[in-house]
């Protein structure tokens, strides 16, 4: 069992197809979702796997460079600009609206 | 070759939990719920971070995901009154399509992947000092540097931080017209521990 775990090491394919598959459920729960918050955090989780995409090919393809890593923290500050102004326009639209419901918030002004 | 093993498993596991919790967040009907799982999702990119070697990633992976973005989505959650409500399961159309997108883009992206050389060099040694090596990419302005994205980033956060100011406030202030989300100034209550006299023009500013 040991032997076997360790001669069969995860390789840059198996990350990707990991990634891949968090991805496809962040767009899986974008698509699916009604509540503005909701569509929020599978957004975050699409983020996610695109920066851990940038730090496999950082790892597997230029180990000796960290340009993957630097591209891995900008995604992680847009993340994070992405989810400040998405909380104040939620909490606005709910005090305007009562609901944060993406169906009902359809037409920009009433 | 315990550690290689280890490695492996580590691997597998923290993948199998990764897609577990992220089906959670996306399938959960309790919102507060979905956001605890995504807490959990983080926390296993941060710990596959780590497996890949990128260490002070998984330390700023944890600083700013786990401990900020989820706590600011659990705030947006508790200030929308999301977690009172139960949403409602996705109409069968829109989740017949949701899965369809989905999984022909995992097909697609697994294809591309599985078809592609993509020159995979695992003999280069990373540098010795990797924090070193992130900060000097981050602030060199020669040609493989990144400190154009990095101030144009500093700029985007000051501007989030603003915006998110502006957009949110309760009460605009009379003269600033940009604020329309607010109550309207004449809807402030005055202030009850005001004096009587006072109350009518003097409380409600």
């Amino acid at each position: 069992m040991i032997r076997f775990l360790a001669s069969h090491p995860p390789g840059m394919t198996h990350w990707l197809l990991l990634s891949a598959a968090l991805f496809s459920i962040g767009l899986y729960g974008l698509l699916s979702r009604r509540n503005a918050v909701g569509i929020l955090m599978s957004v975050e989780l699409m983020l996610n796997s695109a920066a851990l995409n940038f730090v496999v090919f950082n790892r597997f393809v230029q180990p000796g460079r960290m340009d993957g890593q630097v591209m891995a923290i900008f995604v992680i500050a847009v993340a994070a600009a992405a989810v400040v102004v998405g909380m104040a326009i939620f909490v606005a639209l709910f005090r305007h609206r009562a609901t944060v419901d993406v169906n009902r918030a359809a037409d920009l002004k009433h | 070759m315990i550690a290689g093993a280890v490695h492996t498993a580590l691997f597998y596991l923290l993948a199998c939990a990764a897609i577990a919790l992220a089906l959670a967040v996306t399938g959960a009907q309790r919102l507060l719920r979905a956001a605890v799982c995504l807490m959990g999702v983080l926390a296993m990119s941060a710990g596959l971070y780590v497996l890949l070697g990128a260490e002070f990633l998984a330390g700023i992976q944890v600083l700013v995901y786990v401990g900020g973005i989820v706590v600011l989505i659990v705030f947006t959650i508790m200030l929308t009154r999301s977690a009172d409500l139960l949403e409602d399961k996705p109409s069968f159309p829109r989740r017949l399509m949701a899965v369809a997108a989905s999984v022909l883009f995992l097909l697609m992206t697994a294809g591309i992947f599985l078809t592609t050389d993509f020159r995979a060099n695992p003999g280069a040694l990373p540098p010795a000092n990797e924090v070193l090596s992130i900060g000097r990419s981050l602030l060199d302005a020669g040609a493989e540097g990144f400190v154009l994205p990095f101030e144009v980033v500093s700029l985007l956060l000051l501007a989030a931080v603003l915006g998110s100011i502006v957009v949110a406030r309760k009460t605009p202030p009379p003269d600033q017209p940009f604020t329309s989300g607010g109550d309207r100034p004449g809807e402030v209550r005055p202030d009850p521990t005001l004096s009587q006299n006072e109350a009518p023009d003097g409380g409600a500013r």
